[in-house]
């Protein structure tokens, strides 16, 4: 197969994948517009908290899926990512876990 | 994938016409001798290139531990002084580790995986000699603390202003290598009474710039060979036909991957305590040494089993040959291997139940470490089961590897005992962990490559080491090392503290002291032994055949040593232990219609990979330089960063290049074949 | 099922090597950041108050930062993921000159947001926070320059493609996968802030004086 050349099958898929790309856009805008707000309003913080960690999550998979391509890749990437990922966030959620402030003396510092 | 391979196929590189890439400059494919072995990107050049540092700075570790135990050998000597001593005991578990075992195993992962799956070369073979090099640098700028130590203590630098500006003088890294916090960091800026806001010497920064840059090689490597297994397997040889040794090349790349991050990590912070003020470990402003010991074993306990499981993998591939039998409960044993390493990440705090991190958190890791007992259990079951009613050859590397199963088992026995936390208590910081962990690691992982250097030696040289000398040496390596850690276990329990360069009378720990470092010698006669008799070998050895061993794997069904392109034709496999199907069962290995006259694609040599991993040369003298007060270090750093740069700039227009290479190709003449063009690479 | 797969070199999976590489490289990333961004919100529960200045006097974070201009780096930030979106895709169809305004304007946002970024440092340096006067200033300038330093790789690399393009030799299948390489590094340099902007501003902003120091007076400023 010639490389200079990209065949029509291409050209129609990636044209679908701009308007995807546009809505995607405008969305994480709009998400990241609400989460501003939502920090300002008179809620409890762990609800709002919740809030924000369930749209960060959303942007975050919105990203890698689409714009990274990931949801018409194979899934062998994104389960090698997701391990990395994974590995991650259960790692260093013990990490502060294990940092618990019963056990360090913070009355030196502020 | 494109490439520029303008020739049309040649017999050898040297019929090539010489060729200039994108950059305008020749590609130095057709250099032989000193410049080739420079520019290779043969993951086969390349592996003997990495065993042969690694066997060098395997005699270093060696040096460096025998002085500790000269001076160990009787009580409140003199042999060095306590500073050089804690010199002595850094430097050698730092080489041990990261230019010893990892190297050598790197070795192997670099000749045998292309091998062993049916490919030519891995998937990046410059970002391969990129690996290598950055290595070599790396290594030379660890060791050169050592020259900066000698010319300290000779006196050399006395006229220099900003040697005599120095608060400190020690110039090779002192803190252990783990270099734990806050002796390795910093206590702010509030002290007048001295003027360096740090606690040691510029040995500290040479040791964190020197594992940063082996880290960078490290992680290079693993992504190449990852990406090599998964994507490069030869028809027909699914996941679960791979030779065990590459299965475990697959997980220890794996681990590399996600275990090294924490350590750049945790050396950027330290880093920035130590130049720039920073107070990540610092305690007067806040900052929690612990944190320091968290996140450099949420590596090094990944580590280890980096270390252990190539190892592993070699034992897993010698005792079927040697029993002629195929290994029992493969699926299980790439299992075990795979939760090894999974569980390996969820244990780091064994290294701290001595810090206080309270019982809940003491008691998971405490469990958590009992039940990484369970895997490894089951893999030295397998591999029983392997040899049990086998016709067993006791052939070197099959002594070896026999050996290997019962020291290693025995520093596991040591290991079990730790992960009890109240028994740890008294184990820790004691001589107890160090038999513990020389037993893994010497009984287990040298005895394991050891046993791989013999066993693929023939197929690396064409030659065949001597028997009676192999015998002779592993002896005298199996009975060295276990005078020299055999006591320390008693010496640990009765009380023997770690890194204490002298200990007095009257404890009892003299006898077995002079015992073990009775030992040390013995393991050093063996080593020496075994490397030279190797190196002889690779050089004027006795010739052997391509299969001496009656192999199982596709390596052994290639010439010795290996041609250039490695596979004629591509093998095509239809089960497990491929070639002894072929020779012993009716699977027979088929062979693609690639190669011949048509050629196969070679990747073209390149000065580039080398040229970017200078820049880590500049990069690793300026650091430890801004620490010295030297002026305008900085700028050494920034000209290292410009020279990695520019080096990849240069790597990534110079295009991967790439010419054709005739192969010698058996059966009907190339006209009566059907095209050989197969798909393009 | 992947359209793209037959588009790859035969390798053993259908990916290609370069892009399973990357994706490796963003998995074991992941475990970089993991561990600075973790260090700092680990030092924020500990020491939840804030920071003490060079002057002595108590500073919570909230009032430190400015989340007006953060919102806007946000914002630019994600625009520029959205062109480098596009610009893959330019790369894909083949159209070269696409390609080059889409990959100059996620250059051009990516100067953009260092620019916030640098403004903010000082912004900050000004107000008391300095590398070697607190803990929260050495996590919070070595995390979010850590992420900057990416940022700045990533616009070397997009400029170096950019020039590149004029060679005439980017392009067809080799070249569109190059620049989908470099895509998604991109974007994960922006999901990383993502993750950054929630957890390290947004929030200090619950409650009287952040997540953290929830309940404590704030101090009137």
């Amino acid at each position: 197969m010639s490389d200079a050349v990209i065949d029509q099958k291409t050209i129609a898929i990636e044209t679908e994948r701009y308007h995807h790309f546009i809505t995607l856009a405008l969305w994480l805008a709009a998400i990241t517009g609400v989460e501003i707000v939502l920090i300002f309003l008179p809620v409890a913080p762990v609800v709002i908290l919740g809030v924000l960690a369930l749209l960060s999550a959303i942007k975050f998979f919105a990203v890698i899926l689409w714009f990274m391509h990931l949801i018409y890749d194979a899934r062998l990437l994104f389960w090698l990512f997701f391990a990395g990922l994974a590995l991650a966030f259960a790692t260093f959620t013990a990490v502060m876990v294990l940092f618990s402030s019963d056990r360090i003396d913070t009355k030196w510092f502020s | 994938m494109s490439h520029d391979t303008h020739h049309a196929p040649v017999a050898s590189k040297l019929d090539l016409a010489p060729e200039r890439s994108d950059l305008g400059l020749y590609r130095p494919d057709r250099t032989t001798g000193l410049l080739d072995w420079l520019t290779t990107v043969d993951h086969k050049k390349i592996g003997i290139l990495y065993g042969a540092f690694a066997m060098f700075y395997f005699l270093v570790g060696g040096v460096e531990a025998l002085a500790i135990r000269t001076q160990l050998a009787r009580p409140d000597q003199a042999v060095v002084t306590a500073r050089m001593y804690n010199q002595l005991f850094t430097m050698h578990g730092t080489t041990m580790i990261f230019l010893g075992v990892m190297p050598l195993s790197a070795a192997f992962f670099n000749f045998l995986v292309p091998l062993q799956i049916g490919a030519r070369d891995v998937a990046f073979p410059r970002l391969n000699a990129f690996s290598l090099w950055a290595f070599v640098f790396g290594a030379f700028v660890l060791n050169a603390s050592w020259l900066f130590e000698f010319g300290h203590l000779a006196g050399w630098f006395d006229g220099f202003a900003w040697h005599q500006a120095l608060t400190y003088t020690d110039f090779a890294p002192a803190n252990g290598w783990f270099s734990y916090a806050p002796l390795s960091g910093t206590f702010g800026q509030a002290n007048a009474a001295l003027q360096s806001p740090r606690f040691t010497g510029v040995g500290t920064d040479f040791w964190i710039i020197g594992i940063q840059i082996l880290g960078v090689a490290s992680l290079a490597a693993s992504f190449n060979f990852i990406c090599t297994i998964l994507n490069m397997r030869a028809k027909g040889m699914t996941m679960m036909r791979l030779p065990v040794f590459t299965w475990m090349t697959l997980v220890t790349s794996f681990l590399i991957i996600l275990a090294f991050p924490a350590i750049t990590v945790a050396l950027i912070e330290l880093m920035f305590d130590r130049q720039f003020g920073a107070n990540f470990f610092n305690p007067s402003a806040g900052g929690q040494p612990v944190l320091w010991q968290h996140l450099f074993w949420i590596f090094g306990h990944p580590e280890v089993y980096i270390l252990v499981l190539p190892a592993m993998g070699i034992v897993s591939e010698i005792l079927p040959t040697f029993s002629g039998k195929a290994l029992f409960g493969y699926p299980i044993i790439v299992f075990s291997g795979a939760v090894i390493g999974f569980l390996g990440f969820a244990v780091w705090s064994h290294h701290m139940f001595t810090t206080g991190l309270g019982p809940v958190p003491t008691a998971a890791f405490s469990l958590l470490t009992m039940a990484i007992a369970v895997p490894t259990g089951v893999k030295i079951f397998n591999w029983l089961g392997t040899i049990w009613g086998g016709r067993v050859r006791f052939t070197p590397p099959m002594v070896l590897a026999l050996g290997f199963i019962w020291m290693f088992m025995c520093g596991g026995f040591s290991g079990v005992m730790h992960s009890s936390a109240p028994a740890d208590s008294q184990q820790q910081d004691s001589y107890f962990v160090i038999a513990h962990f020389h037993y893994v690691l010497l009984g287990g992982v040298l005895l394991g490559l050891m046993a791989g250097l013999y066993f693929w030696f023939p197929k690396i040289f064409g030659r065949m080491p001597n028997a009676t000398i192999a015998y002779i040496g592993s002896g005298l390596v199996i009975l060295g090392f276990n005078l020299a850690f055999g006591p320390m276990h008693y010496l640990g329990l009765a009380g023997m503290p770690r890194r204490t360069h002298t200990y007095h009378a009257g404890n009892g720990w003299e006898q077995w002291n002079l015992v073990a470092t009775i030992g040390a010698y013995i393991l050093g006669i063996g080593v020496c032994i075994v490397f030279g008799n190797l190196v002889w070998t690779a050089l004027k050895g006795k010739k052997c055949s391509n299969d001496p061993w009656d192999g199982r794997t596709l390596e052994w069904s290639l010439p010795s040593p290996v041609p250039e392109y490695n596979f004629a034709q591509s093998p095509v496999v239809g089960a497990r232990d491929a070639f002894t199907e072929h020779k012993h069962g009716s699977k027979r290995i088929a062979y693609e219609n690639d190669g011949g006259d048509a050629g196969v694609h070679m990747p073209s040599q390149s000065w580039m990979p080398m040229l970017a991993a200078a820049g880590f040369l500049f990069i690793g003298f300026g650091m430890p330089m801004m620490s010295m007060g030297v002026p305008h270090a900085g700028w050494i750093v920034i000209t290292g960063v410009g020279v990695l740069i520019a080096g990849i700039w240069f790597w990534a227009v110079e295009g991967p290049g790439g010419y054709m290479l005739k192969t010698p190709v058996e059966g009907p003449a190339p006209a009566d074949r059907p095209s050989a063009a197969t798909s393009a690479h | 099922m992947s359209q793209d797969a037959a588009h790859h070199a035969p390798t053993s999976t259908g990916i290609d090597h370069k892009k399973l590489i990357m994706w490796l490289f963003l998995a074991s990333d992941c475990m970089f950041f993991g561990t600075l961004i973790s260090t700092h919100l680990l030092y924020r529960k500990l020491y939840p108050t804030g920071f003490t200045d060079a002057e002595g006097h108590q500073q919570f974070v909230q009032k430190l930062f400015n989340i007006e201009l953060t919102s806007f780096s946000t914002f630019i930030l994600l625009m520029s993921s959205f062109l480098m979106a596009l610009a893959v895709s330019a790369m894909h169809k083949g159209e070269l000159k696409s390609f080059r305004r889409n990959v100059l304007g996620v250059i051009f946002f990516g100067l953009i947001f260092l620019g916030c970024q640098v403004y903010e440092f000082t912004h900050f340096y000004h107000q008391g926070l300095t590398i070697q006067n607190s803990v929260l200033g050495s996590t919070f300038y070595v995390l979010t320059g850590t992420h900057g330093t990416h940022v700045a790789i990533g616009i070397l690399w997009l400029v170096l493609m950019y020039f590149y393009s004029f060679t005439g030799k980017l392009g067809g299948h080799v070249g569109a996968l190059d620049v989908e390489v470099a895509g998604l590094y991109w974007h994960f340099v922006d999901i990383v802030w993502i993750i950054i902007f929630t957890a390290v501003y947004l929030v200090e902003y619950l409650g009287p004086s952040g997540i953290w120091g929830n309940g404590l007076p704030t101090i009137a400023k």
